[in-house]
């Protein structure tokens, strides 16, 4: 695990960052370090995640607030000019131009990112699909590729170039079990050396991959530490139950016909059910839920 | 395996291609053979890879089309030439309607009495649709990829651009000389410099608003001086007026001064 915040290896930093739409804040003063590793942008839909990334990504510039990336100021044209080279973005729900083969866009799209001369460039083509498990379907067009082999090619164009940061958006939408396990060993093993941040709805690849959890809510950061400390916060917090209680927790329905509940306001079991209550091991999830104030009504599931 | 080997001369002289050509063939053969004496040729290691790998390369690679290699021929950098050859495939839809368009303006320069003037009025702005389908978020499907690379903004702008106008002229311009033949003998190019300005001045306004609106505002400015010219004439022959020599001397006035301006407007930002 990397050591994080790290005082050596500040790849992104922020302080009061502020990104309006309208009159929501989309980003409302953050302050944050991320370093070398994996990190996880956990946060309901409209949370942040999204302008968060573009802002990293130099698409959008923030209204208020310092940012540096990769050691550059993104926000002045110089600065902009020297993220883009050194930058890997997979925007969520990529779209790409259909009659392309796979070859041939990510060839148009490394050339936009200036990759060498053509040999080293169409080198640098191969390599990648071949991470992402395409160079079968390299000379396939992109329409006729499937949605999860098209996220793939997504993954390929950020790839391409060996960026210093990785901006991933939703990265595993639409891929199935054994492409996700793919992803995050490639995942892991580009962030050895690098820089990664994705954003996600899914606890279970932050848990698998992620050295660092960002949770945000609001377009605020309420949490930001290592996986662990975030499934820790719901120690003591999570019960099973043989009913549903009525009120002040979150409970969903087990397999095993027991509820699970999760208890936000305190470590002692839901009122009236001190002596049936077990105590179960928290996950991932149900910190998430607590540090975002999910954990109230009932979810359902 | 044999009992004799080739000397280290013999060695030697076939790398070098000294033997004559009996002597090599059985040098060759015995050397296809012969692990101790294929060893002792002299070979580079990283020349032989670096060789495979080109022509791994040249058989694995798309092939270049026809005008991607001329453009090649007469000096264009490769990458430019992928990408001037590859933009225009992002606007078929466009390419196609510009076909329809123009196919219906012949018709109507053939079949209706002082129609030529619906192709002179189209011309100027039918290049200018293509350039404002040529980069942005409202336009390109790719643009959250795109925009973030070190060559997006106005270098990728330009590019496209080029790749877009370079068609779009060309199908103007065989359209022009296909028109029932009246009027001066420049006619048929009487619509390329209000067209040319027109880009020109979108290109420029685009450093300081979306190019979509860019062109949106020429296009109007165009709209507006046609209407205005017909409107002020009663006539809707009066549109010719646009097209004549001391209009035309204007528009060169133009196109010089908002190409200064292009240019001056590069070279602060540099």
């Amino acid at each position: 695990m990397t050591t994080w915040p790290s005082p050596s290896g500040i790849v992104v930093s922020a302080r009061g960052l502020t990104k309006h739409y309208g009159d929501r804040a989309a980003l409302n003063r953050i302050d944050l370090d991320l370093g070398r590793g994996v990190t996880g942008l956990l946060g309901r839909n409209g949370a942040g995640k999204t302008t968060l990334l573009r802002c990293l990504a130099t698409a959008h510039d923030p209204d208020s607030g310092s940012l540096e990336v990769l050691g550059h100021d993104p926000t002045t044209a110089p600065g902009r000019a020297r993220v883009r080279a050194q930058l890997g973005f997979l925007p969520q729900n990529p779209v790409f131009y259909p009659n392309f083969t796979a070859f041939t866009l990510l060839d148009y799209i490394a050339i936009l990112k200036e990759v060498g001369g053509r040999r080293a460039r169409h080198d640098e083509v191969r390599r990648v699909l071949d991470q992402v498990g395409l160079t079968d379907r390299r000379h396939t067009r992109v329409r006729r590729l499937s949605g999860g082999m098209r996220q793939r090619l997504g993954l390929a164009g950020a790839l391409l170039g060996e960026p210093g940061l990785l901006l991933l958006d939703e990265p595993t939408i639409g891929l199935d079990p054994e492409q996700r396990i793919r992803f995050r060993d490639l995942v892991s093993e580009f962030a050895a050396t690098r820089a990664v941040v994705l954003s996600t709805h899914q606890t279970e690849d932050v848990a698998a991959v992620c050295d660092r959890v960002v949770v945000l809510d609001e377009g605020l950061v309420v949490f930001a530490d290592t996986p662990a400390a975030l499934t820790d916060r719901a120690r003591g917090r999570v019960w099973s139950l043989p009913e549903r209680p009525s009120t002040g927790s979150t409970s969903w329905r087990s397999p095993d016909g027991r509820y699970r509940v999760l208890t936000p306001h305190g470590a002692e079991p839901p009122a009236g059910y001190g002596g049936i209550a077990e105590p179960l091991e928290p996950t991932l999830e149900d910190g998430y839920l607590l540090v975002t104030g999910s954990a109230e009504g009932t979810v359902a599931a | 395996m044999t009992a004799w080997h080739l000397t280290r001369q013999q060695l030697d002289d076939y790398a070098d291609g000294r033997l004559d050509h009996a002597m090599a063939m059985s040098a060759e053969a015995h050397i296809l053979d012969c692990p101790r004496c294929r060893a002792g040729v002299p070979a580079d290691p990283a020349w032989i890879r670096a060789g495979w790998a080109e022509l791994r390369d040249v058989v694995d690679r798309p092939r270049a089309s026809l005008l991607e290699r001329l453009l090649t021929r007469i000096g264009v950098h490769e990458a430019a030439a992928r990408l001037l050859v590859a933009t225009p495939m992002l606007y078929r839809a466009w390419l196609l309607a510009m076909v329809v368009v123009l196919g219906m303006a012949l018709a109507t320069a053939y079949n209706v009495n002082g129609g030529t003037l619906m192709f002179f009025s189209l011309a100027p702005v039918l290049p200018l649709v293509g350039v404002a389908l040529a980069y942005g978020r409202w336009v390109d499907p790719a643009h959250e990829f795109t925009s973030v690379t070190p060559m997006a903004g106005q270098r990728l702008l330009f590019l496209r651009s080029l790749a877009v106008l370079v068609p779009a002229f060309a199908l103007c311009l065989v359209t022009a000389l296909l028109l029932p033949g009246h009027g001066p003998g420049w006619a048929p190019v009487a619509w390329l410099l209000p067209a040319l300005s027109l880009v020109t001045g979108s290109l420029l306004l685009s450093r300081w608003v979306p190019l979509i609106m860019a062109t949106g505002l020429t296009g109007t400015v165009w709209t507006g001086a046609l209407v205005s010219t017909v409107l002020h004439h009663e006539s809707r022959f009066a549109a010719a007026y646009l097209f004549t020599p001391p209009a035309q001397a204007l528009y060169a006035v133009l196109l010089a001064a908002l190409g200064t301006a292009c240019i001056a407007a590069r070279a602060r930002r540099a």
